[in-house]
């Protein structure tokens, strides 16, 4: 499944009005904020449609899914949004897992759990929060809103120590990046290991945390906490560290500003599992006739590390401070 | 005091809405701190030990209370066994402290509940014995077993 799905479910009582854009949403956030109640009414759609006296709109199908049989169900259902609800024994089990990743349907789950095998995006973690807009007196409006940003400060900052999530392509850059700047950039080698690094690591001064958002959002609850309880951390998480380079419009004949504007009109859900993976195929494939700038995830070839690279994705990296 | 396993717990109750709603008692509304917590949480008062008025749903049965509520209730009323914790959103985590305070109770969570930066506690993670009272000190132990926290198998 591609592009964004716009649901509306109504009832006299309340009304859910958002965008589904990811084969991944997770609703979270404070008990009592109508996370179930909105997928107890698309249940109730469902089994009694008119005679519910709940109303959905959608341009594609909204079902739910619960435990009894579910594993038969999700191999039958195609092009749908599936909404799931915490309390479910096989969100967290591989098997969920593996039908997410080959599934050509998007995903609309109401968890506060960890979900390490689901790689979501930090983009799509919301919460709901009643707005006070009303059609009518008696009905509520439920909005919905991003947890999380791209950067987890409102102000520019100065890194004076570098941590990235990754290892390979992306920690080269950035090795190249802050040795310019006379910095010390490490690799966590892995997104699950970023509070264990920054409590390793005796660093004094603002440190930057690059990790790829697209993918970090089972991470992003524990960092985000670990960085409120610490100061001066700053994590910075773009879609991920090819995306950034395709967003820096740096490399030559290479055009790709209508796809960066809306990923989801041309990434395939039952493709990509995440938008990371997708960015990473799209350089790749975009620079493979080009032996100056054919892109390997491994070992990042030299031209990316150059100096005119180097200032065109600082650009593109808001907020943060290099010179 | 307040013990929490993070990740999995044998013998947890892990679908809290299901079990409340086969167990409940009408009695447990009939404390005040069920009531306090119903209002503060659910911003909703308790009627009767069947019927509680929700400003958003009108007049609703016990088992249409938030899941973070329901498993509140099941942790003040039933202390010996170890529920889901991670039903319940950060606006729970003041009253989890508070039931910790007047009874032993142990709790499974399975995300990086918040509570309070600037809270003191006693919390004993029983995953590794560590006693934590802030936060700070609560999140590296809870990441390092939550980070151990495996997918399970079917």
């Amino acid at each position: 499944m591609k592009g964004a799905h716009r649901v509306i479910v109504e009832t006299k009582k309340i009304k859910y009005d958002f965008v589904v854009k990811r084969n991944i949403t997770i609703l979270t956030g404070d008990s009592g904020s109508g996370k179930t109640v909105l997928i107890d009414y698309i249940r109730d759609y469902r089994r009694y449609g008119a005679d519910s006296g709940v109303f959905v709109s959608c341009d594609c199908d909204c079902r739910t899914l619960d435990n009894e049989d579910w594993e038969r169900q999700l191999e039958e259902i195609t092009g749908s949004i599936v909404f799931i609800d915490e309390g479910n024994r096989f969100l967290p089990t591989q098997r969920f897992a593996e039908l997410v990743q080959q599934s050509d349907n998007y995903f609309v789950i109401a968890t506060r759990e960890k979900l390490p095998m689901l790689p979501y995006s930090i983009k799509e973690i919301y919460g709901f929060r009643e707005s006070g807009k009303f059609r009518h007196t008696k009905q509520k409006y439920n909005e919905i809103y991003h947890l999380y940003g791209e950067i987890s400060n409102s102000d520019s900052i100065e890194p004076e120590y570098v941590i990235t999530e990754d290892s390979n392509s992306g920690f080269d850059f950035f090795s190249s990046l802050s040795a310019e700047k006379h910095i010390n950039c490490i690799s966590a080698n892995g997104k699950s290991n970023i509070i264990k690094r920054l409590q390793e690591e005796k660093i004094c001064g603002t440190v930057l945390v690059i990790v790829d958002g697209a993918a970090f959002g089972s991470e992003m609850r524990d960092v985000s906490k670990y960085l409120e309880a610490e100061k001066n951390i700053v994590l910075y998480a773009p879609e991920s560290f090819e995306w950034l380079l395709l967003a820096s419009n740096t490399i030559p004949h290479l055009n790709v500003s209508a796809i960066l504007e809306q990923p989801e009109n041309y990434i395939d859900s039952a493709k990509y599992i995440s938008w990371e993976r997708y960015f990473i195929d799209l350089l790749i494939d975009s620079t493979k006739d080009s032996p100056l700038w054919r892109y390997a995830k491994k070992k990042l070839p030299a031209i990316y590390s150059s100096p005119k690279v180097i200032k065109t994705v600082k650009k593109v990296m808001k907020l943060i401070v290099w010179d | 005091m307040l013990t929490i396993v993070y990740g999995d717990a044998e013998n947890s109750i892990y679908n809290t809405s299901v079990y409340f709603k086969n167990s409940y008692e009408s009695e447990w509304f009939d404390s005040e701190l069920a009531k306090e917590i119903v209002r503060d949480v659910d911003h909703s008062d308790v009627l009767s030990g069947e019927c509680i008025q929700s400003p958003v749903l009108g007049q609703i049965p016990p088992e249409r209370l938030s899941g973070g509520v329901k498993t509140l209730l099941l942790m003040l009323n039933e202390p010996d066994k170890i529920f889901n914790a991670s039903t319940c959103g950060d606006n729970c985590a003041k009253w989890i402290l508070e039931i910790g305070k007047r009874q032993d109770i142990t709790i499974n969570l399975r995300h990086m509940m918040d509570f309070g930066m600037n809270t003191r506690f006693d919390i004993v993670i029983k995953n590794g014995g560590e006693v934590v009272h802030s936060m700070k000190e609560l999140i590296p132990v809870a990441s390092q077993y939550l980070n151990a926290m495996r997918q399970e198998q079917d």
